[in-house]
């Protein structure tokens, strides 16, 4: 179907909406240009910043055991932070998509919370929290739980901030399940346990994994809450800065360019992963 | 006491929306249809009989026992939504193989029938093995209705419940399946409860139906029933009563009534109530028991038979009918074939002359 | 002839309203005076800047008070523009500051401090500790110590060097090590000014600390002898035994002495200089005492000879610089 003939005998039928458009609209073209203005917004300081860096001082700082420490201690408590948000971010999102019970709202607004609350701020309230006399914290000292100078304390910081965008991806992913799916599959004899993990969480599945992998993401970058819990052992974000107190930008710059290649090697290989496991459900 | 299925005395509320009382039963091989318009209460009522609502008071009762405290995927229900509600993320063959395993077979009047809910067979007895491998999303409507049947039939179920599956398909398509199901649900001897908004599903379906408004039953009974003797107005014109008049009985007499409607006499039998004389009644007359003729000439109407005449207001086209608007004293509307709108050459203005058989007029007191 | 009279009516008018304007260029714009601070100067340089600015009510100060360090960096490193840097530490300047390019050529001294360590109610031991058994009690199993990092903040080496030369002053070998012990690593952060909430939230017992923060938040503290904290210039040989060992090298101890410099290459290098006048003229001092800084009267400068004229009347040649 070549394009004139296209034009002089319109079909109405459902092909058009899998052809391409012979002429983009404007719609589409504003769209991409606005889209490329924030993709070069955001890309072009990442691309300036690596830039600086050649191969050897990437070798150099690469060379140095302690910044790769901080690298290791970074992606390991991220992902314990993001498997802590599946954990109890996933169930509560699935409650607050599921029943309706006065105050809901309030609790939704509640979850959002922590991203408006400044960092330090939210340090020190985990502290209070969580240091050795607080309220969680003295308890779970006797019984061999610190959460100040150790992992512990980072993922603590780390779920803080981050936790809300697992909750929020995987309530939106669970109020798009129709409800009576879950029904029926409560008719055909699961109970309400298997119907949610053979029916709903498969379904909810991609959305609850992009607010996992924000969680992840989000819990690597965090500096200011992890801080006032933890400054050594030494995150990546904190050994970048001491780094530039120490020495100066070319080195905690290099530092960073080499946590963010790590970065962004893992998130093309977690994005890679995920995009395989659907095309094979779909090709089935 | 047997494999039927009955409620009783069911009520429930729900947030604003009240169960009023429900008392039905069917036994198995029966179709019951709950009709009513949107928001009566019928998908809240099938769903509390599958166990996903806890009823205020009343029970339910499934192939001879009390079912009312147990969760759903204990009471061996089958549950067929609009659309089907196959799982979209599974293939058809999953989507079938998903039922935890029963532990009885299913006994089928059918004896084709595979009576373990062995998932190859039960897609095979549907004609849809060869879909086994494909996504739901793939399938056509038709091909989406048998693989939930199967799907729910490997369950074991001991009941149906259908929640209005074809509200979302054209006329022609729903027709089909329509009568596809009606021929499955006969082979299954499974009692199925059906619930629609469409009186035609009613009329194809039922073996019962239960007329259903704001959560209360308005009428139960046989088809036949329901549709010739509605018990009010509102029953009446659900049912595609078209006739509706307000009038007054004037006369008891030998073995029938005699009314008086706007200016003009009518003679009806006798009701199966008593009626009072000079009280106000409603008549309710179907369309297709509406007859006429015109000239009507020297032929006298037959014993008993009314003879109305009037004009004719407006003629109508549905589908592959007229509708004849008749004015004697009161509206009227009667059907006419093609074939006979050729032969009489009406038009608006004709005179005719109506004819109702007294037998055909029902009474109601609203 | 009426025409004539409006176009004058309308060019007056247009003149007038020009006025304002023009009057409103004439007097000085307004300016903003960017400086740079310890955060141990947060307090009396808020003072400082309100006499400031009440004396030139067209200059607004602007301050961002952090680690000395990071502070020298921002100027340094990140290229952002100050007019004056304020340090906790007069080694930090010419340290950062004098390399080349050059971003400063002279520095003042204008207040002093003392190390010591500042405590709570909630502290353990807080009850019995004073200047004679400090070096005892906080050298007790489960006593939680805070510092700043010696690599990279002032009052962490000076803490270091201020343990060693306890050593000496009571003749306790292992005194350092044995209080460090109660200040390991995760006790540490790049700043000692982050570590106050976790003193006041009661994670831990101690924080070491200048003198001054200790007044200011109104901690208790501990008063050290004058000969190890580090607070008076005579004793500067003294010092010089203590010894820190960090990443950095070993740094030997130096009395605690804030300097100011005038950040080279800044565009109100005048006002700059005033501020610098008030600070360590007699108004400047009582605001550094008064909020527990040692004073600094008469100050002493380096490079005498790259001072503004003013400012040169004022200070003293560095002793041994």
């Amino acid at each position: 179907m070549d394009v004139e003939s296209m034009q002089t005998h319109p079909v109405i039928g459902s092909w058009r909406s899998r052809a391409a458009p012979s002429r983009p609209s404007s719609l589409y073209l504003l769209c991409w240009f606005l889209g490329s203005v924030l993709l070069a917004f955001l890309v072009i300081p990442l691309v300036a910043l690596a830039l600086t860096q050649s191969g050897t001082s990437l070798a150099d700082v690469a060379r140095m055991a302690d910044v790769r420490a901080a690298i290791v201690l970074s992606l390991e408590g991220a992902l314990l932070s993001a498997a802590l948000a599946a954990l109890v971010g996933v169930p509560l999102a699935y409650a607050l998509a599921r029943t309706a019970f006065p105050g809901k709202g309030v609790i939704a607004a509640l979850i959002d919370l922590p991203l408006a609350v400044p960092h330090t701020v939210a340090g020190i309230a985990l502290l209070m929290v969580f240091g050795r006399q607080g309220f969680f914290g003295e308890p779970l000292q006797a019984i061999g739980l610190k959460f100040w100078g150790t992992i512990a304390g980072v993922v603590v910081a780390m779920l803080f901030v981050s936790a809300p965008y697992t909750v929020n991806a995987a309530r939106i992913g669970f109020e798009a399940v129709d409800p009576r799916l879950e029904k029926i599959a409560r008719t055909l004899g699961l109970g309400p346990w298997r119907a949610f993990m053979r029916i709903t969480l498969p379904l909810a599945r991609r959305s609850i994994m992009t607010g996992v992998t924000l969680t992840y993401a989000r819990s690597i970058s965090e500096f200011g809450a992890v801080i006032i819990l933890v400054y050594y052992p030494m995150t990546a974000p904190v050994k970048i800065y001491e780094l530039f107190l120490r020495f100066g930008l070319e080195q905690s710059a290099a530092a960073a360019v080499l946590l963010l290649i790590v970065s962004l090697s893992l998130f093309v290989l977690l994005r890679t992963l995920a995009q395989r496991g659907a095309e094979q459900r779909e090709n089935r | 006491m047997s494999a039927g299925v009955a409620v009783e005395a069911l009520t429930l509320t729900l947030g604003a929306f009240r169960l009023k009382e429900l008392d039905f039963a069917l036994s198995s091989g029966e179709i019951l249809v709950i009709l009513g318009p949107n928001g009566a209460g019928k998908s809240v009522t099938l769903e509390t009989i599958a166990g996903f609502h806890r009823p205020d008071s009343g029970r339910v009762l499934i192939h001879g026992r009390d079912v009312s405290g147990l969760p759903p995927e204990r009471r061996k229900v089958g549950f067929v939504v609009q659309n089907f509600g196959l799982f979209p993320h599974l293939t058809v063959a999953q989507n079938v193989a998903i039922a935890r395993h029963a532990d009885r077979a299913v006994a089928a009047s059918d004896p084709a029938f595979p009576p373990h809910g062995d998932p190859a067979a039960l897609l095979g007895y549907f004609g849809v093995a060869h879909l086994a491998e494909r996504a739901p999303q793939d399938l056509s409507p038709g091909e989406k209705q048998r693989v939930a049947l199967a799907r729910a039939l490997a369950g074991a179920p001991d009941l149906f419940l259908f929640d209005e599956p074809f509200s979302a398909l054209d006329a022609e398509t729903r027709d089909r399946l329509r009568d596809e199901l009606k021929s499955f649900l006969r082979a299954l001897a499974i009692p199925a409860i059906f619930v629609t908004h469409n009186r035609n599903d009613a009329l194809e379906l039922a073996d019962k139906i239960v007329v259903l408004r704001e959560g209360g039953i308005m009428q139960s009974g046989p088809v036949a029933e329901v549709f010739q003797k509605p018990a009010n107005s509102f029953v009446a014109r659900f049912v595609g009563v078209e006739n509706i008049l307000h009038g007054r009985v004037t006369e008891l007499s030998g073995g029938g009534v005699t009314l008086a409607v706007a200016e003009r006499t009518l003679r009806a039998a006798a009701p199966g109530t008593p009626i009072a004389a000079r009280s106000p009644v409603v008549l309710s007359i179907r369309t297709e028991d509406v007859t006429f003729c015109s000239p009507c000439g020297e032929r006298a109407p037959q014993s008993g038979v009314n003879r109305l005449e009037g004009r004719v207001t407006a003629l109508r086209r549905v589908g592959p009918l007229l509708t004849l608007a008749i004015d004697c004293g009161f509206p009227l509307k009667a059907y006419l074939l093609a074939s006979q709108f050729r032969e009489t050459k009406l038009g608006v203005g004709s005179a005719v002359a109506a004819e109702i058989a007294p037998e055909a007029i029902h009474l109601m007191t609203e | 002839m009426k025409q004539t009279l409006s176009l004058c009516c309308a060019t007056l008018g247009f003149l007038g309203a020009l006025l304002p304007a023009t009057l409103a260029a004439q007097t000085a714009e307004p300016t903003t005076l960017t400086i740079f601070a310890a955060g141990t100067l947060a307090a009396p340089f808020r003072q400082a800047s309100a006499l400031f600015e009440k004396k030139y009510p067209n200059v607004t100060v602007q301050a961002q008070y952090g680690g000395s360090v990071m502070m020298a960096k921002k100027i340094t490193d990140l290229h952002q523009d100050a007019d004056l840097l304020a340090v906790a530490d007069y080694n930090v300047i010419p340290k950062y500051m004098f390399g080349s390019p050059a971003h400063a050529s002279w520095y003042a001294g204008f207040a002093r401090n003392a190390i010591t360590f500042v405590y709570t109610d909630k502290s353990k031991y807080a009850g019995e500790i004073n200047s004679q058994n400090w070096y005892k009690v906080l050298a007790r199993p489960g006593v939680e110590i805070g510092r700043s990092n010696p690599d990279t903040d002032p009052s962490g080496y000076q803490t270091v060097q201020m343990l060693n030369l306890a050593e000496k002053y009571y003749n306790q070998p292992g005194l350092e090590r044995s209080v460090l012990a109660n200040a390991p690593p995760t006790n540490m952060r790049d700043t000692e000014t982050a570590l106050i909430s976790a003193l006041q939230l009661g994670q831990i017992d101690y924080l070491a600390i200048y003198r001054s923060d200790a007044l200011q938040h109104h901690f208790k503290f501990v008063d050290l002898p004058g000969k190890i904290n580090l607070s008076d210039p005579a004793d500067a040989a003294y010092y010089l035994h203590g010894v820190a060992h960090t990443k950095n090298g070993d740094l030997a101890g130096k009395p605690i002495v804030y300097a100011i410099t005038i950040v080279n290459g800044s565009k109100n290098a005048d006002i700059a200089g005033k501020y610098v006048t008030l600070l360590l003229g007699p108004q400047g001092q009582a605001v550094m005492k008064n909020n527990g800084f040692g004073e600094f009267s008469p100050a002493y400068a380096v490079h005498t000879e790259a001072m503004p004229a003013e400012l040169k009347k004022m200070v003293e040649p560095w002793p041994g610089s």
